[in-house]
């Protein structure tokens, strides 16, 4: 699949926006931040609310037209991009509610009631981007439940990263917070390794049931167009084999080994520095993992244009 | 939610029919407009050609319309600018007339050869044809000789009928059909249409074919011959029949001249002719009273019995019977001769097989195969007829086997004679013209050969006595001087030629710009792309246009073109004559030519225009009448020099062939109730117009088979002009034309002969008076092991046959061709998908891509011809890939053999009709060096015309505002996934 | 009603008339225009709803070439339309026509990501998604003739090889086609249930041949037959005349 900037870009930051929110929504009950002020608190949800919106506005780029984008609450009943949009929306007021009564009220039971609903849109968000991909069965390599599983943990993962960082810079104790992100570190890299060796055994349509000749060799011949079309522009795109292992080893790197060492103490003290290199790191190691998740994945149409198997 | 969506406006539309001008079928069409714009092209169902379906490019013909490529205006070579820079300036039709007509009187008063007017893609060879008759020039031919000569005389010279426009195979009867020969050719919409008639009906379909595209995609089984070997293969399969005893005794000796006696007299000037007697009747051996009698007399007479075999002693020249051998002539009949040729162990199928690269219990199954069809599941049609004896015959016995061959047969140097070797099984299978097999078009069977020929002598402002082509039945009818060397400016009817009947078009500019026989003075060309891929050679061809002689004046001093789009030849033009598209003229297809007819009627068709004109240009018809009123044709004025006809419908009206006879047969008569012949009615054309632009004469179910000798049929051919008499056409397997050709080859002939070695051992070599198989003639001269793979190439379907500008749906389909080679072949010689490759053939080397493919002769390679574009013509950016990536074979193919020793340059052509040898090609492939890549040669970029616009970069073709039908907002909130709800 | 095509895979010689045909209907139908972008440059491409594509199935000289049309399938379970937010893309209830309502589509691709038989294409110049409409501005236009409400596809194609009809009916031709044919869909296991079915190109029965004659050489035949014509010449010749 064709690697839109637009969507990945879109789905990282949005991702660690949700990532953020939830972690700041769970977390007068968990005790994740307990000395941020309700002031910093606000700043810090903010902050998580300016990623997601930019992540939003992004999204619309990828939209051709655009001014049609309005109408994607009607399908609700289907569409789980419909469902993304609708809880997107429904996802302002509420976390601003919550914003606004955690910055006036501070540690209230309706606070914390907000902030779990809060948290809780953001995994149904997440949950639902990551369906928009994993309900294609036309696409093997997203129709997985590792897919939505996977979303959700890198968006916690950066979120993590991206709160300690704040925390860190305000001089507020990291107090679980670490250990979260660890424990986040290392499951999302998990899941990532599985999905990587899942993706990596052949299953699914091929050549000879796309076309129904199933007891020999079939080979395209000839296309039918000259030109790229739709098509091929928006399926046809192909990673190098090698440049593939590299990107996935650059991600997993990126993502999940920095940050490990960098959080878990090898290079020092976990202070403000170690966690901006971990944001930025585990930020660049996501894009790239969210460019192989488009690049890597292989529709079936390309058996028409003479894929043998996706 | 709304049910039905709200339609367009057709009050707003109108609907005209008129005829298809993309290729040879001529299909009929219904054109549906908004204003002057196209809304839709469509089949016109009630046509009897396309019966409302439409092709590919029939359906594109709304680009072909909108094509940026159009001509404008006429145009002349800017003065002081090199032909061939593209340099052009508007001139007005008048000027452009009057200049035109000035040379071209000039040239008539004087030397009226030195007009030479060639024609390309053209429907209308009576026209041009009659034109260069009127003007008084020799020098006048249509594209056939690069295309269909060999189809046409392999046909005509054997059983008056032939493949292409000439006949059909019975779709609707047939239970085996024989596919033959590369590309998917002639035609196309009716052979669809027939194929899967054929296939439903469960019919077996054999593709014989190095490569399996297109129709072959469909056969039931695939032969993937070697190229130029189709008529080793027939001759196989007639080795086979006989061996297997399987040949129709009662077909044969009824239909063909099998029981006619061949005289053998070796070292004479008789030798290998037919008996005659003194009257000059045909003569066969009577078995009754074991004497010779009349092959008419024995048709006519039960009680004389024709032996089809044997070897005879006739009575001496006087006649009467003698003991003495030595006053006897011996005599052996045709069929005889037949049998001892190919029962010889040279066509076995063992000993053919490599050669044709397929096996030969193969071959040995494919022929008993057609065999079990033509004897064991005979059909009938219960329908009486009368034979031309007068024998009434209860019903039409069918032997459903029928052949089609396509481009790959009539390419090569031997394609002449393998049409007659595929023809021969046909015929030992008595399949021909009968239900199930091969049916003729009228006004096709035509008797062997046509009784016209050519014109040789030329006088100035004299009209020729008959046309410029015609059918040689003997040497005597060369186009040549009295020291046998050659009348016209391409050698046809020469002995390099002697049958070439379609002229020789590939030759022209060559011979021209060589000045041999003579130089001419001004080449007129129509349609005809002869800078680019219809020229062998194309490089080369474009030199010699520019080429000048020692005072710096072009050897071709003056070229006119007549297209409707910029072509490659309109940029080595001096004058350019922009003809309308085919929507917007009226035009003919008539019975004087090769009619858009169908196996049981006779059709003639018209086209007529559906959209207004916006440019400044005129239909070539109409400026070939107006030249040829302007300079005073007899036809086309009357005593006093004034105007015969206002104008091209009015000559077409008015004009008679012979009495009652013109160009269109339908709706004659000054009431327009008569019908192929009567007087000219002045309102024929509407008559068409209201008829969607179609004639269609059906013939009688009496009439529909063994036309070649049946009555009925016969002597309504004659009283509508198609033959001059009414007699049987009888089928001769043995050609004593060909015969009395190889005699002057021997020295032997009693008449002309050739007055040099080359061409007397050409006669020797090629005119077997029986059909035979030669190794092609390029391959007899070059290195076989260097040039291993035969190189041959085809149209797509969806552009065959079509001429014109790059239409801009099409080409997404196709933009750029590739050298397609058999995959493992391809793979032993390190070449894979996409790898630049080298093409080099004894004559030049191109640079190409590969692309591998299963379906493909391992010894052949081949491609999609005539994509490769030289860039800046047709409206194409610089970039377009038809002129980076696309590529012409044409540039390995030279249109002269390579040379020998002490012989003069040959044509790369076949030595008996002259067609050009385009698939004898053979070259070596080599991959390309890392970092060489792009299309090799390179050409100079084709400069715009002056006023023509810039092609648009977006294309957003509509003639309405979209009809959009809305989905309704409650529909799209309420509704489950699925139309029935909320599934169970 | 079911409205959908069959293709039979047996005659389609992949000429590419129905792909143009489409193309030339539908640039004004209801969805059109159908944008050709570069169309006399260097990337020729455009918005079509049907292509034509070539495969070879098995190895020299065992190949045979297949031609396969595609366009859209009207799936019974077209996903589509489940994954379409704006409501756009629909599948109508009367007769289960795929549809894209323009004024609603706002070109996210979703639709033509969830198809497998690449049927959608998106407009790159109106920014929305086009498919195979069936010709529903033929197939019910009163104004036209009956035996031309039909698709464009299926009138103009030259080897018959389209048929347009209604699946729920059992005794309609495409319904027959399939039964009789062992019609099938392309890709089934992706579970969209296609309407359009491809009839599989026909296995002729091995044709009957001649019984082979045992050899004889050349001279001994034409001996034979002379022999033959001589002693019942009355059997041969002009037998049925």
């Amino acid at each position: 699949m064709h690697p839109a900037l637009s969507v990945i870009f879109f789905t990282v930051t949005a991702g660690a926006g949700y990532g953020v929110l939830f972690l700041l929504g769970i977390s007068r009950l968990t005790g994740l931040t307990p000395e941020a002020s309700p002031d910093q608190a606000t700043v810090m949800g903010l902050v998580g609310l300016a990623l997601v919106t930019a992540g939003l506005i992004s999204s619309t780029f990828h939209l051709a037209n655009p001014k049609n984008a309005w109408r994607s609450f009607v399908r609700f009943r289907t569409s789980w991009l419909s469902r993304e949009a609708v809880f997107a929306v429904l996802f302002y007021p509420l976390c601003l509610i919550w914003l606004a009564c955690d910055w006036f009220m501070g540690n209230t039971a309706l606070t914390v009631v907000l902030g779990l609903l809060t948290a809780l849109f953001c995994v149904v968000i997440l949950v639902c981007t990551g369906m928009i991909y994993a309900q294609l069965k036309t696409i093997r390599q997203w129709h997985t439940a590792l897919t939505p599983v996977n979303f959700v943990l890198l968006g916690l993962l950066l979120g993590a990263l991206i709160l300690g960082f704040m925390l860190a810079s305000q001089n507020l104790p990291l107090s679980r917070l670490v250990s979260v992100a660890l424990g986040l570190v290392i499951i999302s890299a998990l899941a990532k390794v599985i999905y990587f060796y899942w993706i990596g055994q052949p299953a699914g349509p091929t050549i000879n049931t796309a076309l129904g000749f199933t007891r020999a060799t079939v080979r395209l011949l000839d296309v039918g167009n000259s030109s790229d079309t739709f098509h091929n522009k928006e399926f046809g795109y192909q990673v190098d084999k090698v440049k593939l292992i590299w990107l996935r080893a650059i991600s997993l790197t990126l993502m999940a080994v920095l940050p490990l060492l960098l959080i878990s103490g090898v290079f020092g003290p976990v202070g403000s520095i170690a966690l901006l290199i971990a944001v930025l790191s585990a930020y660049a190691g996501v894009f790239v993992e969210r460019w192989l998740f488009f690049a890597e994945a292989r529709h079936v149409v390309n058996l028409y244009h003479g894929f043998q198997r996706t | 939610m709304s049910a039905l969506p709200e339609f367009e406006d057709h009050a707003k539309q109108t609907v005209k029919t008129t005829t298809c001008y993309m290729c040879a079928c001529r299909c009929g069409i219904k054109v549906t407009l908004e204003g002057n714009e196209i809304r839709f092209i469509q089949g016109n169902p009630k046509h009897p050609v396309n019966k409302g379906v439409l092709c590919a490019k029939g359906n594109a013909g709304i680009m072909k319309q909108k094509s940026p490529a159009k001509l404008t205006q006429p145009l002349v070579r800017k003065a002081g600018t090199e032909r061939g820079d593209g340099e052009f300036e508007p001139i007005s039709w008048d000027k452009a007339l009057t200049l035109l007509t000035e040379r071209l009187r000039k040239i008539r008063a004087t030397d009226p050869k030195r007009l030479a007017f060639f024609t390309g893609r053209d429907q209308m060879q009576a026209l041009t044809g009659f034109w260069a008759s009127q003007f008084g020039t020799i020098n006048w031919a249509a594209h056939g000789g690069f295309c269909s000569v060999n189809m046409a005389a392999g046909g005509l010279y054997m059983t008056g009928q032939s493949f292409w426009e000439f006949g059909d195979p019975d779709w609707d009867n047939a239970k085996y059909f024989m596919l033959w020969g590369v590309a998917e050719d002639h035609a196309s919409n009716p052979i669809k249409i027939g194929l899967e008639k054929l296939k439903r009906r469960g019919a077996k379909f054999v593709a014989i074919n190095p490569v399996r595209t297109g129709y072959q995609a469909i056969a039931d089984e695939w032969i993937g011959i070697r190229p130029g070997t189709d008529g080793l293969l027939a001759l196989s399969f007639a080795h086979v029949l006989l061996k297997n005893e399987q040949f129709d005794w009662e077909f044969l000796t009824n239909y063909t001249n099998s029981t006619q006696l061949v005289i053998h007299a070796p070292g004479t000037s008789k030798h290998g002719l037919l008996l005659r007697d003194e009257e000059g009747e045909l003569q066969i051996w009577n078995q009754a009273t074991d004497s010779v009698a009349s092959w008419n007399a024995s048709s006519h007479d039960d009680e004389i019995k024709p032996a089809l075999f044997g070897e005879f002693l006739t009575p001496g020249a006087k006649g009467g019977i003698t003991d003495g051998v030595a006053d006897c002539t011996q005599v052996k009949t045709v069929m005889t001769h037949l049998a001892e040729k190919y029962l010889s162990e040279e066509y076995a199928p063992e000993n053919v097989a490599e050669r044709v690269g397929v096996d030969a219990e193969t071959i040995e199954r494919l022929a008993l195969e057609m065999a079990h069809v033509a004897f064991k599941e005979t059909i009938t049609i219960e329908t009486p007829w009368t034979d031309w004896t007068g024998r009434r015959h209860e019903r039409f016995i069918g032997r459903p086997v029928a052949m089609h061959a396509m481009r790959g047969i009539s390419a090569h140097s031997n394609g002449f004679q393998t049409c007659r070797s595929i023809h021969l099984f046909q015929v030992m299978l008595g399949a021909v013209d009968c239900p199930g097999s091969h049916l003729a078009k009228p006004p096709f069977p035509k008797h062997v050969a046509p009784p016209i020929k050519p014109a040789k002598a030329m006088a100035p402002d004299t009209p020729l006595s008959s046309p410029p082509l015609g059918f040689p039945m003997s040497p005597e009818d060369l186009v040549v001087d009295a020291n046998g060397e050659p009348l016209r400016i391409d050698k046809a009817y020469s002995w390099e030629a002697p049958i070439a009947n379609h002229g020789m078009m590939h030759m022209v500019i060559n011979n021209a710009v060589k000045g041999d026989p003579y130089p001419i003075d001004t080449l007129i060309l129509f349609m005809a792309n002869m800078s680019w891929n219809s020229s062998m050679n194309t490089a080369e061809v474009q030199d010699m246009l520019r080429e000048k002689d020692e005072h710096g004046d072009y050897k071709l001093p003056f070229i006119v073109t007549s297209d409707a789009f910029h072509s490659e030849m309109v940029n080595y033009s001096d004058l350019v004559l922009p003809d309308t598209t085919y929507l917007e003229r009226f035009d003919t297809i008539s019975m004087l030519d090769r009619p858009i007819s169908e196996p049981h009627a006779a059709c003639d068709s018209i086209r007529q225009p559906v959209i207004d004109l916006d440019r400044d240009v005129r239909p070539w018809q109409e400026v070939l009448v107006d030249i040829g009123t302007r300079l005073k044709f007899p036809a086309l004025t009357d005593a006093d020099g004034g105007a015969k006809f206002a104008d091209y419908k009015d000559f077409i009206t008015n004009w008679e062939k012979a009495p009652g006879i013109g160009f269109l047969a339908g709706w004659r008569g000054k009431d327009g109730d008569e019908h192929m012949v009567g007087a000219p009615n002045p309102d024929q054309w509407q008559a068409y117009q209201d008829n969607d632009c179609f004639f269609e004469h059906k013939l009688p179910p009496e009439q529909r088979y063994y036309r070649f000798a049946n009555k009925d049929y016969l002597e309504w051919a004659k009283s509508v002009g198609f033959n001059a008499h009414a007699g049987p056409i009888t089928i001769e397997l043995y050609s004593e034309v060909l015969q009395k050709f190889r005699l002057a080859g021997q020295g032997l002939y009693d008449g002309p002969q050739p007055n040099n070695d080359t061409d007397r051992q050409r006669l020797i070599d090629y005119f077997d008076p029986m059909p035979d198989w030669y190794v092609p003639l390029e391959e007899q001269r070059i290195d076989n092991e260097k040039y291993k793979f035969h190189a041959v190439n085809q149209r797509p379907m969806h552009m065959y046959h079509s001429w014109d500008s790059q239409n801009a749906w099409l080409r997404q389909i196709m933009a750029q061709n590739y050298m397609y080679i058999n995959r493992q072949r391809g793979l032993s010689l390190g070449i894979d998908d996409l790898d630049w490759i080298w093409v080099e053939s004894h004559h030049g080397k191109i640079r190409c891509q590969a692309k591998l493919m299963e379906g493909c002769n391992p010894d052949t390679v081949w491609t999609w011809n005539a994509i490769g574009k030289q860039s800046g013509a047709w409206g194409l950016s610089d970039k377009a890939p038809e002129s980076t990536k696309g590529f012409l074979m044409n540039h390995l193919i030279s249109e002269l053999l390579p040379s020998k020793d002490g012989e003069r340059g040959l044509t790369n052509s076949d030595p008996v009709t002259g067609q050009a040898a385009w698939y004898d090609l053979k070259v070596d492939i080599y991959k390309a060096e890392e970092g060489e890549t792009g299309v090799y040669p390179e050409f100079k970029h084709i400069k715009r015309l002056p006023d023509m616009a810039e092609s648009p970069t977006v294309l957003r073709y509509h003639t309405h505002t979209p009809v959009n039908l809305e989905r309704s907002m409650e529909d799209a909130l309420t509704r489950g996934h699925l139309p029935t709800g909320d599934k169970p | 009603m079911k409205l959908g095509l069959v293709i039979d895979l047996d005659t389609c010689v992949g000429c590419h008339a129905c792909a143009v045909a489409c193309k030339q209907w539908n640039t004004s139908g209801t969805t059109g225009p159908l944008t050709d972008y570069d169309p006399y440059g260097e990337n020729p491409a455009g918005v079509w709803f049907n292509r034509i594509r070539s495969y070879e199935v098995d190895d020299y000289p065992n190949n045979k070439t297949v031609n396969t049309p595609m366009s859209c399938m009207h799936c019974d379970d077209a996903a589509c339309v489940t994954v379409c937010p704006t409501g756009a893309s629909y599948k109508r209830e009367e007769d289960g026509i795929v549809l894209v309502d323009q004024s609603k589509c706002m070109g996210c691709n979703l639709c033509a990501w969830a198809c497998p038989y690449g049927a959608r294409e998106l407009d790159e110049d109106s920014g929305v998604m086009k498919k195979c409409t069936l010709c529903v501005d033929r197939i019910y236009d009163e104004a036209l003739p009956v035996e031309e409400r039909q698709p464009a596809c299926v009138m103009t194609c030259p080897t018959s090889a389209r048929f347009f009809g209604d699946f729920d009916d059992p005794n309609s031709e495409v319904s027959t086609l399939v039964r009789e044919r062992s019609g099938y869909a392309m890709m089934p296991e992706v579970g969209y249930n296609p309407v359009n079915k491809y009839l599989p190109p026909r296995q002729r029965p091995k044709a009957p041949t001649i019984e082979k004659k045992e050899a004889a050489t050349g001279q001994t035949l034409i001996g034979k037959w002379m022999k033959r014509q001589k002693d019942a010449f009355n059997d041969f010749g002009k037998g049925a005349r």
